[in-house]
């Protein structure tokens, strides 16, 4: 922004139309400025896929981002790298996060959809405690429901990582649907009572079909955050056949205790591969998503 | 009661009778999952918050004592909160400033937009995983990437960043700004919503770009900038992955990266002190809440709304 009498120069030349757009000059600058930007931020990762594909001596011995002596050694001792193979806790988590995914998408639907399409008493009062439970952060339930699970005997399964989200634990995916439902025309809804149809004939053939964006939008991240849970897995899942992969990569970081670098960046660009992938295939649901919701992470 | 009267004239009384047991009957899964997961739950740790409770015995009654310890007797809690608070007091700014300049660099109408875009969301979206917390560890440790580039540019030999107490928080704030990206997607819808016709009125006007942003963009970017503020402090409040896996769990080196949560598991997961973890846990959403409460407070005099 060094030029500005240059700057309004130009816009005056271009007429006051296209007032957004910077000049020549401007634009590259802001170019050479994102294209830095960008390299610094994918820096990290491109160090980390091209350091998994090099053998363990060359990762140090030069910063070049292309491997010289490609090879896949690595992704084969990290692999097996733990009394359990990766495999299993690659299976394990993806266990989980396909069962988050269909409680998460059930439970919360049938929320959202009594929310903004049912009329009953009481629901003024329990939508704004929905919206309650959204502030209120995790460790405050944290114990009691620790607990609890252990008294069922749940800790150390899946269970108490995959129940909850069939009682509609994550507020934040209801209200994501509940956005979405309002914007659904009521006319459908009410043709269909004429021709006799009940609520859960309109949630299931009217509603349900016309909201496969937000169900599409609540899946991916219902998935990609839960593929990428630390703190839940770390607290009930004890036995290393039970891990998740990302249990498992961090104890690996122990067992490894650093001295096998290129397995550890190995096994860490595989745990990552599952959400790039999603990325690039959902990117435009994703970043819809975050714009119109303003949803985190 | 004449509300019911009329409604009772409109419709029969079986049919308001089902549109209850529908409404409650969809509602039932998060009902029940309210009533046994979170509220049951909050008044429990609420209850023990007040006991001694540990894994050796049941939970005695000891009132107050627990929060009495916190503030008075507990060295490690100022040491969480002095870490806590200063990775929130810089993470926060930074992430925002960071956002806001390159969602206006992008909202320019450049081309490939839509790629520029996608690469600065990435880390938001892969950054809170244990991978990305070990890519840090390596990148930051004494022969890391970092000291590699900096040997190899200036040939300057770097410490540990990591292992040295007065560095590691700061390599952890590094790694929160590194995920600006869902911040600046906010700010870039909320650049979109800015009618285009004030700049061409402005710049009729003769008003300067730096005038245009300070006074127009700014200020119609309030609401968004709260917005994202309040939610990105709730966030750094709970920030817990990256610290436990860098510092191995401890908060390491000598507690200097013992974020409050990291504090919290230690207590209720490593120590099983349920009573007194259950106090930590209420503390933290306290200042969670004061914050959020301040932050409305000072909106009112500093976030811009149309009406």
């Amino acid at each position: 922004m060094t030029d500005a009498t240059h700057k309004s120069a130009f816009d005056a030349a271009r007429g006051a139309g296209d007032t957004k757009k910077p000049s020549l000059i401007g634009r590259t600058l802001i170019y050479c400025g994102l294209v830095v930007v960008s390299f610094i931020m994918l820096y990290p990762l491109l160090w980390m896929v091209s350091s998994s594909l090099k053998p363990e001596n060359e990762i140090f011995s030069t910063t070049s981002l292309i491997p010289q002596n490609f090879t896949l050694e690595a992704y084969r001792r990290g692999w097996n790298g733990l009394s359990v193979s990766f495999g299993w806790m690659f299976f394990n988590s993806l266990v989980i996060s396909v069962l988050v995914v269909i409680g998460n998408l059930i439970s919360c639907s049938m929320a959202a959809y009594a929310f903004t399409r049912l009329k009953f008493k009481g629901r003024g009062f329990w939508f704004a405690l929905m919206l309650g439970t959204m502030m209120m952060p995790q460790h405050a339930v944290l114990i009691p429901q620790y607990l609890m699970f252990l008294k069922f005997g749940w800790v150390n399964t899946i269970l108490p990582l995959v129940v909850p989200k069939f009682f509609a634990i994550d507020a934040f995916f209801i209200f994501l649907m509940v956005q979405f439902f309002r914007g659904i025309p009521r006319d459908l809804d009410e043709a269909a009572v004429m021709d006799g149809a009940g609520p859960l004939r309109i949630f299931l053939k009217i509603i349900l079909p016309l909201s496969m964006p937000v169900l599409a939008t609540a899946a991916v991240f219902s998935f990609i955050w839960t593929w990428d849970d630390f703190f839940a897995p770390l607290i009930y899942l004890n036995d290393i056949e039970k891990y998740t992969a990302q249990l498992g990569l961090r104890t690996f970081v122990d067992a490894t205790a650093q001295s096998d670098w290129g397995a550890l960046l190995a096994m860490s660009t595989l745990t990552v591969l599952p959400i790039f992938v999603l990325f690039v295939l959902f990117q435009r649901l994703l970043i819809e998503g975050i714009a119109t919701t303003g949803m985190k992470r | 009661m004449s509300v019911t009267v009329t409604s009772a004239a409109k419709a029969p009384l079986s049919e308001r009778l089902n549109n209850q047991l529908a409404g409650y009957g969809f509602l039932l899964p998060w009902l029940i999952g309210f009533f046994v997961l979170t509220l049951g739950p909050a008044v429990s740790s609420l209850y023990f918050s007040l006991t001694d409770f540990s894994l050796m015995g049941s939970p005695n009654w000891v009132g107050t004592e627990n929060y009495f310890r916190i503030a008075t007797d507990d060295p490690r809690f100022w040491t969480a909160m002095n870490v806590t608070f200063t990775f929130v007091l810089l993470s926060v700014p930074l992430k925002l400033m960071f956002a806001l300049a390159v969602a206006v660099a992008l909202d320019k109408g450049l081309r490939g937009l839509n790629w520029f875009r996608a690469i600065f969301y990435l880390p938001s979206l892969i950054g809170g995983s244990v991978a990305i917390a070990v890519l840090w560890r390596q990148i930051f440790a004494g022969d890391g990437v970092l000291n590699q580039v900096l040997a190899a540019l200036f040939g300057y030999e770097g410490p540990s960043w990591i292992s040295n107490p007065s560095t590691a928080l700061y390599t952890l704030v590094m790694l929160a700004v590194w995920q600006f990206g869902s911040s600046m997607i906010i700010f870039l819808a909320g650049l979109r919503q800015i009618p285009q016709d004030m700049y061409e009125a402005a710049s009729i006007d003769g008003a300067s770009r730096q005038r245009q942003f300070f006074k127009i963009t700014l200020p119609l970017l309030t609401p968004v900038i709260f917005f994202n503020g309040v939610i990105l402090t709730i966030e750094a409040f709970k920030a817990f992955t990256a610290a436990f896996v860098i510092s191995d769990g401890s908060g390491g080196p000598i507690d200097s990266t013992l974020f409050y949560t990291l504090y919290l598991y230690q207590e209720a997961f490593t120590n099983f002190r349920f009573g007194y973890a259950s106090a930590l846990a209420w503390v933290l959403v306290v200042i969670i809440a004061i914050f959020t409460a301040l932050s409305f407070i000072s909106a009112k005099y500093w976030v811009h709304y149309d009406d």
